[in-house]
């Protein structure tokens, strides 16, 4: 593999780590409803 | 607290112009199709297919598809933000800049300036006011969200940041050229790279710009019309950032069984088969929000257009990732067939959900309560059943021209002559007439309905402007 191909595949993975991060955040259990807070106040008076 | 003051005028006024291009896009829509039949109807040098077929899409994206993401993205980042706009005279210049854009692209496609890329045809100078009233936008917007009274965002405002920042990378990365006299100017790529580029654009412009932001008003829509909130905040925010994540690599799928190299068609096709997942994971939750819910389909007209709007969009992210595998797109690429799914997404989709907010927005922004639901149930079924006449008979279409381009002898010479297919395709360019006609009466039923809702219809009740009775919007 060349440099560029490295490069390539190292920042493909990196997105798929930050992107795992997120689910993991979004549904850890302690978040759970803070996470679902907008869509209550979103109904909220205008 | 203190009542927000929420600028209304500016909304009101992107409604009023998104209407006047949405009319002008389906009108000259329907005048293409029946060119389509009757070659006669070509006046040349500036009334041809080849001209106003770039003023329909630009005008249908740019003037309708665009305006109503101005008017709703205006009228929504206001309610979940808490807050009036960050400039109200940002936005009333780019209110006035996007109409002389539209105007000016009008004009010089039909004048036959243009770059040839499809979805991308205005040159430099028109670029230049485009990125202009992006950039506006993109301000006004951002600091509104940034100046925010509620803590957390809700998922509407994350795909509009995204629609905002990825429309303006995916345009300036795009529109790199070196310009050669006022209205002339030579792509900065060459070769498979220009394609490359481009299509990335194209493809992405229908992620960021007939995607995302029809999602944040799905998202924001939905609750407010049914009264009920959506099921999960937490599935739309990765369905969001998944979305996010897998979009920007599916773009060379326009360009399989081409010179680019087959490893950047590969990823594009997987990439695309993946895209299956957030799509219906925004299905999946508009479904479930309607759980207990589902009697709203027959008393609650704006539902109608939201759920059926959302099936759509469920539709063609099936379609379109099958569209993207390799066999597949040998057999259907270039023909009927595309045009049929370009439109299931435009009318069908995109159309829906604005026509939907529009509605909803009539109470709030004129004080005036929808003058005939009827009507609005009538113009529900007529741009309906417009569109599925228009894209089914495009499918049937495709289908049989690839079929006959594909037919060999014997010996392995070709079956039919190009334009012994091109005659078959008679019938169906009829059938799309016809649907294009019939969503145009429609567009026409919409807005008579608007237009007397205006002049006569009920001073808005109360219920009108408190979300907390959101709802009764809508009842039939």
């Amino acid at each position: 593999m060349n440099p560029s191909a490295l490069l390539y595949l190292g920042i493909t993975f990196g997105l798929f780590v930050i992107f795992a991060l997120i689910v993991l955040r979004t549904y850890k259990h302690k978040n759970k409803e803070r996470g679902e807070a907008p869509k209550f106040s979103m109904l909220d008076d205008e | 607290m203190e009542k927000p003051e929420y600028n209304q005028a500016i909304v009101r006024s992107f409604v009023n112009w998104s209407i006047v291009w949405g009319l002008v896009a389906v009108l000259v829509g329907v005048i293409v199709s029946f060119q389509m039949i009757y070659p006669d109807l070509n006046f040349p040098p500036y009334l041809t297919f080849g001209r106003l077929r770039p003023l329909h899409t630009n005008a249908g994206i740019y003037g309708w598809g665009v305006g109503t993401i101005f008017a709703l993205f205006l009228y929504i980042v206001q309610r979940l933000c808490k807050t009036g706009l960050w400039s109200n005279k940002l936005a009333s210049f780019q209110l006035w800049f996007f109409n002389a854009t539209i105007i000016a692209a009008a004009v010089t496609l039909l004048l036959g300036y243009t770059t040839s890329k499809e979805y991308h045809e205005l040159e430099w100078p028109i670029d230049v006011m485009v990125v202009v009233l992006w950039v506006a936008f993109a301000i006004n917007i951002i600091m509104t969200i940034i100046k925010r009274k509620e803590e957390q965002m809700y998922i509407s405002l994350w795909y509009m940041m995204a629609a905002i920042v990825g429309v303006a990378i995916l345009y300036l990365v795009n529109a790199a050229a070196v310009p050669v006299s006022l209205f002339k100017s030579y792509s900065a790529y060459a070769g498979t790279n220009d394609a490359n580029v481009h299509w990335w654009f194209g493809h992405n412009a229908v992620a960021m710009a007939l995607t995302a932001p029809p999602l944040a008003m799905f998202y924001y829509f939905l609750p407010k019309s049914t009264g009920v909130p959506i099921y999960s905040h937490r599935l739309s925010i990765i369905s969001f950032w998944s979305l996010i994540f897998m979009y920007l690599w599916t773009g060379a799928h326009h360009l399989l069984w081409t010179p680019v190299p087959d490893w950047i068609q590969t990823l594009a096709m997987a990439f695309s088969v993946m895209l299956i997942a957030p799509s219906w994971g925004s299905v999946i939750n508009g479904y479930l929000s309607m759980n207990g819910q589902w009697q709203q389909m027959k008393e609650n007209y704006l539902v109608k257009f939201l759920i059926l709007g959302i099936t759509f969009y469920g539709l063609q992210t099936l379609q379109g990732p099958m569209q993207a595998i390799r066999t597949f797109s040998a057999f259907i690429h270039y023909t009927d067939w595309i045009p049929g799914h370009i439109h299931m997404g435009t009318l069908g989709w995109v159309s829906l959900i604005a026509f939907a907010g529009i509605y909803f927005l009539v109470p709030r922004i004129y004080g005036r309560e929808v003058y005939s639901i009827p009507l609005a149930n009538l113009h529900f079924w007529l741009v309906v059943v417009g569109q599925l006449i228009y894209s089914v008979s495009l499918w049937v279409a495709g289908v049989m021209q690839a079929g006959m381009w594909n037919a060999v002898n014997a010996d392995g010479s070709l079956t039919y002559t190009f334009m012994e297919t091109m005659v078959e395709m008679y019938p169906y360019w009829w059938a799309r007439a016809v649907g294009g006609v019939i969503y145009l009466a429609g567009v026409l039923v919409f807005i008579y309905n608007i237009w007397m809702s205006v002049r006569k219809g009920q001073p808005a009740t109360a219920t009108a402007t408190a979300t907390a009775a959101a709802g009764s919007a809508g009842r039939a």
